[in-house]
């Protein structure tokens, strides 16, 4: 209760603050300037309670020894979580599996979601049934497509395995789910199938929105197919392709519940990314402090990683998304 | 290479990737939606794999009506999936009208700071607020898991919501404020019926979003009669010995209602998906 006490005062010194900076230009429209905080006043109280305020217990409890199995023993104890995590076996293990998984996942559902939409581009007889069929899995759950692919790729009864052995490919069975390696692999691919129509809806839309006419000038200036893709197509749905890019990648590497579902990490953590490893962490033992510093570990990475690509493409409307 | 011959062999190309990306979506199901009708020799008969059911039975399926109580499971889901779809739609219109339609101090930070919600992975807010939700007592109720799935929805669908406003002329609202609406008629009477396709797209985004979500629901739920679909199937994964017949009859029964949805409504679905991000 203290806590939040405290932090409802931080965000009203905060917002105090920046009322009193600007004060003489609030001033001049303070009538017209009220009615939008009010349409907006519920989302974001919602959002400063109950998104903002545990987030915030979060960042503390990484500083804390918090076992929620021993409640009355909390206090705060500096780096420590950071150094047990740091001096954790399997941590490089998890870092290097989380940066397989997303590189791998994005690169292929970008691709084949781009190939998907560019086949998609001109009409044909059916094309609305088609479509609803091939982006069906975006409304599928996470679940459901972890237990689809756990079955499909069963050591003894799987029916990729059958396929396999009936084309000749493979001599014997193999154990996808228990090789580490093979784990993971099954789980981007599960992931793949899953985002690609996000990928294929969005850049469909964004290859209708190109004029015609623009094409049709390039093909009377003897433009072949190739270079008309690298020269228009793409330059026009590129802030589409930056925004999609940057959002999915840190939604394939914030979400795990495939990795539960189809693995569970196995064999021996050889498929836990660090979202699904803080999970593992947080609710094997109950140690709170330690997962929220993987936490905080996670968030930099993120923020890192925006920050150096949004710079990178050179795109600064990220507030539009 | 003539014009003609480049046609042909474009469309083929095309025919051949089209016909690919069909059956790498449908055999998955295919597989699970066959295996749910096996018998269970014939779902783990390693010697030969059957591409079609040698006897045709539903005996998963009453293997799972028996195991769960299966209208419970879809209760306590519906329940949850709807409060969450109804309350984010009735926010998200109000967020969304007052982003669209007013430039006000701080609207860039506020546009950012749902950016960055977006980033926050939801198992570090998963974390404090089981701890703050066993506080208060709602640990193990439908109406912690709603907060949960509330606040996880709401930032994207405001998002869209606004990006639909920004669609309908300003001019349009005017014209109805000339003619003797107020301000509130004029959204009520004009604009909102206008929306409509964006409603349902953002209903249907908080709808399915809460109806699939695993994580919160497993860590949050831990009595059989409060559990929604997907926290029930996940019980059926035992560590050594899945019953794959009866998951399989889980999954299809949990993929129906969505995927009905998708169908029916996939046009404001797309629209809604893209709406931010297509500028026309």
């Amino acid at each position: 209760m203290f806590k939040l006490i405290l932090y409802l005062l931080g965000l009203a010194v905060i917002v105090a603050l920046a009322i009193k900076l600007m004060g003489p230009r609030l001033n001049n429209r303070t009538k017209m300037g009220l009615e939008p905080y009010l349409f907006i006043l519920p989302v974001l109280t919602l959002l400063v309670l109950l998104f903002g305020y545990p987030l915030l217990n979060s960042f503390i409890m990484a500083f804390e020894n918090y076992k929620l199995t021993a409640p009355n023993d909390i206090y705060f104890n500096g780096a420590d979580n950071f150094k047990k995590l740091f001096s954790d076996r399997d941590i490089r293990l998890v870092i290097k599996n989380s940066f397989i998984y997303v590189i791998t996942a994005v690169s292929g559902q970008f691709l084949l979601g781009m190939t998907l939409a560019l086949a998609l581009r001109k009409k044909f007889p059916g094309r609305g049934l088609y479509q609803s069929i091939v982006f069906l899995p975006w409304a599928f759950s996470a679940f459901v497509i972890g237990i689809m692919f756990r079955w499909s790729f069963n050591g003894e009864y799987g029916v990729v395995n059958d396929l396999l052995l009936k084309l000749g490919a493979i001599k014997e069975q193999i154990a996808w789910l228990g090789t580490p390696g093979l784990s993971l692999l099954v789980v981007i691919l599960a992931m793949i199938w899953m985002g690609v129509p996000f990928f294929a809806i969005m850049y469909l839309a964004a290859l209708q929105s190109i004029p015609a006419d623009i094409y049709e000038a390039a093909d009377i200036d003897g433009c072949g197919v190739i270079r008309k893709f690298f020269l228009i197509t793409i330059p026009y749905i590129k802030p589409t392709i930056i925004m999609t890019l940057l959002l999915r990648t840190i939604w394939i590497f914030n979400s795990f519940d495939l990795i539960v579902v189809i693995t569970g990490g196995g064999p021996a953590s050889s498929s836990q990314t660090l979202p699904s490893y803080m999970y593992t962490r947080a609710f094997a033992s109950y140690d709170f402090g330690l997962a929220s510093a993987l936490g905080i570990l996670l968030i930099a990475m993120l923020g890192l990683y925006s920050v150096v690509f949004l710079s990178a493409t050179k795109y600064n409307k990220a507030g539009d998304f | 290479m003539s014009p003609r011959i480049k046609r042909f062999f474009g469309g083929l190309l095309r025919v051949v990737v089209l016909t690919l990306f069909l059956l790498a979506v449908v055999l998955p199901i295919y597989w699970m939606a066959i295996t749910s009708f096996k018998t269970n020799p014939e779902i783990i008969n390693a010697q030969r794999l059957t591409y079609w059911p040698e006897i045709f039975t539903t005996e998963n399926y009453i293997a799972l009506f028996r195991l769960f109580n299966y209208g419970e499971l879809l209760k306590n889901s519906l329940v949850v999936s709807a409060s969450t779809g109804i309350c984010v739609t009735l926010l998200s219109i109000l967020g969304g009208y007052g982003l669209a339609r007013y430039k006000f101090r701080g609207k860039d930070a506020m546009l950012l700071f749902f950016l960055v919600t977006q980033m926050i992975p939801g198992i570090l807010v998963i974390i404090p607020l089981y701890v703050i939700l066993s506080q208060m007592g709602l640990i193990n109720t439908h109406v912690g898991l709603f907060i949960y799935y509330l606040i996880a929805n709401l930032p994207f669908c405001v998002v869209t919501m606004r990006s639909f406003f920004e669609r309908i002329p300003y001019s349009l609202e005017e014209a109805a404020r000339v003619d003797g609406c107020t301000k509130y008629q004029s959204l009520w009477r004009i604009v909102l019926p206008i929306m409509f396709p964006g409603i349902v797209a953002v209903f249907v985004f908080a709808f399915i979003g809460a109806w699939n979500e695993l994580i919160a629901g497993t860590i949050f739920i831990s009595t059989a009669e409060k559990w929604t679909i997907p926290v029930g199937l996940k019980s059926l994964i035992g560590k050594y010995n899945v019953q794959w017949g009866v998951l399989m009859a889980g999954g299809v029964l949990a993929l129906l209602p969505t995927a009905i949805m998708f169908a029916c409504m996939q046009k404001f679905v797309v629209e809604g998906l893209t709406a931010g991000a297509v500028k026309e």
